[in-house]
C-alpha cells in the first residue's frame, strides 16, 4: 500500500511540470557552484602550495645573519584547503589563510579572502551548500505544499481514504514518493561532487568519509522539512493557505533565524573587540597572567637562579650565551600569555557556535550549517586546529634559533652570524589536517539539532495523519 | 429477508447545535437499491459521510455488512465504493492509471488488460482510457467511479447525487450499470434530487427532512406522478 502510494506520487511530481523546471534550475545552480568552487579550490590550493614553494625558497636563501635576527626575518605559512571546501566554504572567506610565524608574537591568520570580494559576492556566494541549504528547501515546499491540502481540494483525498487507506500509510507513501523524486534530482548531483571530489589530489578515506556524513546530514535536514511540509499541508484548510504557511516558514528559516541567532549569541557571549584584546596579551606580557608578576623581576629572578643552578656569581661567567637562555625563557612565558589568551578567545568562539547550533532546535538551518561547516573541514574548530599548529611550529623555529644563539654565540658578539645549514634544520610546515573523527565531533550537536527536527516533524506528522479530514 | 449489508441504527449526527441527521434507521439488504431522496441541507451526504466513517455519529451506529464504521472504518470501507457528484481524478494520470492507483489502494491488483476491459464495461472505450483524466468529462468521470466498483468489488456502493449534471444518455447508462451491480448482489444507497431516475432504479425510495426519515416506500408500488407528490407533502409536512 505505502509502496503504491510513494510510486504514483513519485511519478506525479514528475509528470508536475513546475516541479521539473524547478529541479532543472537547482540541479543547474548545484553543477555550476560545484565545478566553479572545484576550480576555484583547485586554483588556490596550486597558489598556495606555490608561494609555500617561494616561501621556502625565500627563507634557505635569506643569506647569512644574526639567528635572532632571521626570528624577527620570520616565514609565512598557508593554510592548505579542505577538499570540502569545493561543497562548503564555510568560514573560508572571513578567516585568514596565511600566517606570519616571527619570534615573540602569535599573529593571527591574515589575508581574508572576503576582503577580495566585489559587492554582490559579499551578499552572498553561490555554493552546492548554500543551494542545498537555501534553495533546496523551496523546491520541498513546491513538492509538498498540496500533497494533502491539494488533494483535499481536489477531492481526491476523500476518494482515496473511501478506499480504506490508513491515513498514517498515506502521508508516509507520499512522504516515501516525494523524497524518492527528491532523490533522484540530488543523488545524482552527489555522484557529481563524489567525481569532483575523487579528481582531488590527496584526498584520502576519510574524506569519503566526511562526504558520507555530509550526505547524511543533508537527507536528515530535507527529510525533516520534507515532513514539516507534509504536516502543515495536512492539516491545512487549503493548498494556497499551506503554500502562505511553508513559505513563511522557508523565510524564518533561511533568512530570519540565522540573523536572529547570531545577534542573540553575540549579545550574550560578546567577543572582545581585536584593541582590546591585544592590549590584554601586552599587559599580561609585562605584568603576568595574574597581573602582579613584572616581566623584568620574573626575569632578574630566572637569571638569579641560573646563576644559582650553574654555581656561578656572573652571566658572563656561564657556558652558554644567557641572552639565547633568556629569549628561550621569553618565549616560553609569551606562550603562556598566547595559549590562555588564545584558548580564551577560540574557546568563546566555539562557545558562540554552539550556541548558534542549539539554536537551531528553533530553525534546523543553524543545526545545518554547523554540521556541514565541520564536515567540509571548513567550521571554526578546523581553522582552530590550523592556528594551533602553525603556532607550535612557529614556537620550534623560534627555539632552534635560540638555542642555536645559546649554544653557539657569546654575550655582546654582534658579528655572530649563521647560515643556511642551520635553515635547513627548520623544517617546512607540513599540516596535518585533523582526522573525520574531529569532523564528526564538532559536527555532532548540528547533527543532534537535525534528529531532533526529525523525531519532532515525523512525530507531528503521525500525529496529525490519523484526523486527516478529507473535506 | 437477507442480513442488511448497509446499515443505520438510530444514527443521530449533529453539527454544533444544528441536527443533520436525527434517529435515522436504515436497511439496505444485498441487491438492493435505496434511493434516499430530500432536499439540499435535508442530511443525505451526511448520511453517506456516516457510512464512510469521515463523519462519527453523535449516537447511534452506521454498519457496513456488520461492520461498525465508528470502530472500524478501514475494514468498513474495504467493502464499499464510492461515487461522489463529480469522481475526483489525478490530472496528469490516464483513467487506466487513475483506475489501477485506485484498485491497489483497494487492495486489489489487476493487470493493464483486466483494467482496460473495466472500464469499457463501464462505458469508456479505450481511446479515452489511455487518455489523461484532464481532458475527462464529467461523464466519463463517473464511468472511471463505476469501473473501480466493478474493480473493487465492491459489496455496497454509496452514490453521492451520481447523475447530476449528466445529460440523459450518460445518466441512463449510468443507471443501467447500477441496476446490473445491483443484480449481481450489491447493496446501493444513492443520494439523489433526480425523482424520475430514484424512481427508475430504486427498488426503494425514503425521503429524508431536516435529517429526519419522513417517508419510505417500495417504488414498485409508485407510479412516478406519485413518487412527485409523496415526496412534496412529506417536504411540506
Amino acid at each position: 500500500m505505502i509502496l503504491a502510494i510513494a510510486r504514483k506520487e513519485f511519478r506525479d511530481a514528475w509528470r508536475d511540470g513546475r516541479f521539473r523546471w524547478a529541479a532543472a534550475v537547482l540541479v543547474a545552480l548545484l553543477a555550476v557552484a560545484l565545478l566553479l568552487a572545484w576550480q576555484h579550490v583547485r586554483r588556490t590550493s596550486a597558489d598556495r602550495a606555490a608561494a609555500a614553494a617561494l616561501e621556502r625558497d625565500n627563507w634557505l636563501n635569506q643569506g647569512e645573519k644574526n639567528s635572532h635576527s632571521a626570528g624577527h626575518y620570520g616565514v609565512y605559512v598557508f593554510k592548505p584547503l579542505s577538499p570540502l571546501a569545493v561543497f562548503d566554504r564555510g568560514l573560508e572567506p572571513f578567516v585568514g589563510t596565511t600566517v606570519f610565524l616571527e619570534a615573540h608574537r602569535q599573529n593571527q591568520a591574515a589575508f581574508l579572502p572576503a576582503r577580495d570580494f566585489t559587492t554582490m559576492r559579499r551578499f552572498g556566494e553561490l555554493t552546492a551548500a548554500t543551494a542545498l541549504q537555501m534553495l533546496a528547501p523551496l523546491l520541498v515546499v513546491l513538492l509538498a505544499f498540496g500533497a494533502l491540502a491539494g488533494e483535499r481540494e481536489r477531492g481526491t483525498l476523500r476518494q482515496v481514504l473511501s478506499l480504506g487507506v490508513r491515513p498514517r500509510d498515506l502521508v508516509l507513501g507520499k512522504a516515501l514518493g516525494l523524497g524518492g523524486a527528491l532523490a533522484t534530482l540530488l543523488v545524482p548531483v552527489a555522484l557529481l561532487g563524489a567525481v569532483v571530489l575523487a579528481n582531488f589530489p590527496g584526498v584520502e578515506a576519510g574524506g569519503w568519509l566526511r562526504l558520507t556524513w555530509l550526505g547524511v546530514a543533508y537527507a536528515l535536514y530535507l527529510t525533516a522539512i520534507l515532513a514539516v511540509c507534509l504536516a502543515v499541508s495536512a492539516t491545512a484548510s487549503t493548498a494556497r493557505a499551506a503554500l502562505a504557511t511553508l513559505l513563511v516558514c522557508w523565510a524564518i528559516n533561511a533568512v530570519l533565524a540565522p540573523r536572529l541567532s547570531a545577534d542573540l549569541v553575540q549579545h550574550l557571549l560578546p567577543l572582545p573587540k581585536l584593541v582590546e584584546f591585544e592590549t590584554a596579551i601586552q599587559q599580561a606580557m609585562q605584568e603576568g597572567l595574574d597581573g602582579h608578576n613584572p616581566r623584568n623581576e620574573r626575569l632578574q629572578q630566572f637569571a638569579l637562579e641560573t646563576l644559582r643552578k650553574h654555581g656561578k656569581t656572573h652571566l658572563e661567567e656561564l657556558p652558554f650565551n644567557f641572552n639565547g637562555l633568556v629569549m628561550l625563557e621569553s618565549e616560553r612565558l609569551a606562550g603562556e600569555v598566547f595559549d590562555h589568551h588564545f584558548s580564551r578567545l577560540w574557546d568563546r568562539i566555539e562557545r558562540q557556535d554552539r550556541w548558534m547550533t542549539w539554536t537551531g532546535v528553533a530553525a534546523p538551518l543553524l543545526g545545518l550549517r554547523t554540521a556541514s561547516m565541520a564536515l567540509a573541514g571548513t567550521d571554526f574548530t578546523h581553522h582552530r586546529h590550523f592556528a594551533v599548529a602553525a603556532e607550535a611550529h612557529r614556537r620550534d623555529y623560534v627555539r632552534v634559533l635560540n638555542e642555536d644563539l645559546m649554544h653557539n654565540s657569546r654575550p655582546g658578539d654582534h658579528d655572530y652570524v649563521v647560515g643556511r645549514a642551520l635553515w635547513e634544520k627548520l623544517p617546512p610546515f607540513q599540516y596535518e589536517p585533523p582526522p573525520p573523527d574531529h569532523a564528526l565531533r564538532a559536527a555532532a550537536p548540528g547533527l543532534i539539532v537535525l534528529l531532533l527536527w526529525n523525531v519532532g516533524a515525523w512525530a507531528a506528522l503521525l500525529l496529525v495523519a490519523p484526523k486527516l479530514n478529507p473535506d | 429477508m437477507l442480513p442488511p449489508m448497509l446499515e443505520a441504527i438510530n444514527l443521530t449526527n449533529k453539527f454544533n447545535s444544528h441536527v443533520a441527521v436525527n434517529q435515522l434507521n436504515l436497511r439496505i439488504a444485498p441487491g438492493e437499491i435505496f434511493a434516499l431522496l430530500g432536499p439540499n441541507g435535508a442530511g443525505k451526504t451526511t448520511t453517506i459521510n456516516c457510512f464512510l466513517g469521515f463523519l462519527q455519529p453523535e449516537s447511534g451506529e452506521a454498519r457496513v455488512n456488520g461492520t461498525n464504521v465508528t470502530t472500524d472504518a478501514v475494514a468498513a470501507r474495504r467493502q464499499l465504493a464510492y461515487i461522489p457528484e463529480q469522481v475526483a481524478l489525478y490530472p496528469r494520470f490516464s483513467g487506466v492509471e487513475n483506475l489501477d492507483y485506485f484498485s491497489t489502494l483497494a487492495g486489489r491488483r489487476h493487470t493493464g488488460e483486466e483494467l482496460l476491459t473495466l472500464l469499457q464495461r463501464a462505458g469508456l472505450p479505450e481511446e479515452a482510457a489511455r487518455r489523461r483524466v484532464g481532458t475527462y468529462s464529467k461523464g466519463m468521470r463517473q464511468k472511471v467511479g463505476i469501473a473501480l466498483a466493478l474493480a473493487t468489488e465492491a459489496r455496497a456502493l454509496l452514490l453521492d447525487e451520481p447523475t447530476s449534471g449528466l445529460d440523459p444518455a450518460a445518466s441512463h447508462e449510468f443507471s443501467r450499470i447500477i441496476r446490473k451491480l445491483a443484480g449481481d448482489g450489491v447493496a446501493v444507497l444513492m443520494a439523489t434530487h433526480d425523482l424520475f431516475r430514484a424512481r427508475e432504479d430504486a427498488t426503494r425510495v425514503g425521503i429524508l427532512r431536516e435529517g429526519t426519515l419522513a417517508g419510505e416506500f417500495a417504488t414498485n408500488d409508485l407510479k412516478h406522478v406519485d413518487l412527485e407528490r409523496l415526496y412534496l407533502e412529506h417536504l411540506d409536512a
